[in-house]
């Protein structure tokens, strides 16, 4: 899956799990933008994404991501290895 | 955030709160931006309450909060993977968490501040004392079973509707802890500390009875009602709060729905006469139930006829 095809799959969980955000959503989305992505709301939607995706990633990851393309890139790194 | 003059004991406990753990800081200005002004003083009330129990130790709670928003988010994380709870034995709780005074510590620390710093916590104590206690006929003989940090026990102190006050735990640590904090809340009444089992409880006879945040932490719950419900009289009024979804590092049984929670009330011989459900974070019902996230139900009910 290319970088376009990640980001669709993640706006759709995105669109899903946080209903009332309205924004775009692209690579420099961050917490911080969407009010329901709170501590709660990552763990529900890294987890999403690792039951969707078949990624894993340890809670030192899920704390440490800063923006969707962090995201992004890690999850390219774990399907490639 | 809040206006200090108006909440001093809130004021200061967040000031405190986001000295140690200023990433909370956006959270926690959510977490009071629509509270009015019945939940803000409570939410004093609380904070006063916090603020004596700790004494000079309010850095130590803070810490220890921070500690266990980590401990809940490892255990989030297995919840969502597995759909189950980590452990499901006492044995297992027993071994991992209530052996060792340090984590308990950490933890009965953690969960004290969280009944300010989480909506529902913070619901579940209004709820409490406006639909349980304040409708209590006068003269009650009151019991706690698995008093914890003793704000409960410490509210039924408060009021004359409850005419005696005993509290019962299997551990005598914790019943030590809830001791020192009544007096630290400066009770002065007489309340009965004793050590039981719910599942070896002594025969006796209340009028009231809270069962507050401990049928998650059994492995049989039901049988632990039914204990109650022998231990209630006939016009009495049994206040229940159990969370769903809700994993803890020591939390056993999985309630999936608020109506699992009232129905093993109402099948260990109850009528239900009132219910809350309080999402945690304050997220809407509809959306806690959606997802499948934490959910504080509170059940207000009495024995049933013939029961």
């Amino acid at each position: 899956m290319n970088r376009i095809g990640i980001l669709a799959q993640l706006e759709g969980l995105i669109r899903d799990l946080f209903d009332e955000y309205q924004g775009p959503v692209t690579e420099d989305l961050s917490a911080h933008d969407v009010e329901q992505w709170d501590s709660l709301g990552n763990v529900q939607f890294v987890v999403l994404i690792e039951k969707t995706m078949d990624v894993r990633f340890s809670t030192e990851e899920m704390a440490s991501l800063s923006n969707l393309g962090e995201l992004m890139t890690l999850i390219e790194r774990k399907k490639s290895l | 955030m809040i206006d200090s003059s108006r909440y001093p004991a809130l004021g200061k406990l967040l000031d405190g709160q986001l000295s140690i753990f200023p990433e909370h800081q956006s959270y926690l200005e959510r977490r009071f931006a629509d509270a009015d002004q019945a939940h803000l003083e409570l939410a004093d009330q609380i904070s006063d309450l916090i603020t004596r129990i700790a004494h000079d130790h309010l850095d130590e709670i803070f810490e220890d909060y921070k500690w266990l928003t980590g401990v809940f988010v490892e255990e989030e994380v297995y919840f969502r993977r597995n759909g189950t709870y980590r452990l499901s034995s006492f044995e297992d709780a027993e071994r991992t968490v209530y052996v060792d005074p340090v984590y308990m510590r950490k933890y009965m620390n953690g969960l004290l501040a969280s009944e300010v710093w989480w909506h529902n916590h913070t619901n579940a104590i209004g709820f409490y004392k406006e639909t349980f206690l304040d409708c209590l006929p006068g003269s009650s003989r009151h019991l706690e079973v698995g008093p914890g940090h003793g704000l409960l026990l410490y509210l039924a102190t408060q009021t004359e509707r409850c005419k005696s006050l005993t509290a019962w735990d299997v551990s005598a640590a914790s019943l030590t802890n809830t001791r020192e904090a009544l007096s630290a809340m400066g009770v002065e009444r007489d309340v009965k500390l004793e050590q039981y089992n719910i599942y070896d409880a002594p025969d006796g006879e209340f009028d009231s009875i809270v069962f507050s945040e401990v049928l998650e932490h059994l492995e049989q719950p039901l049988e632990a009602l039914h204990v109650l419900r022998k231990l209630l009289t006939q016009d009495g009024r049994l206040y229940v709060h159990a969370p769903v979804n809700s994993p803890a590092p020591d939390h056993l049984y999985l309630f999936r729905t608020p109506e699992e929670v009232v129905s093993m009330v109402e099948e260990a011989g109850f009528d239900v006469v009132e219910t809350r459900f309080y999402p945690i974070l304050g997220v809407p019902l509809e959306r806690a139930r959606a997802f499948d996230l934490g959910i504080s139900t509170l059940v207000v009910a009495t024995p049933s006829e013939g029961a």
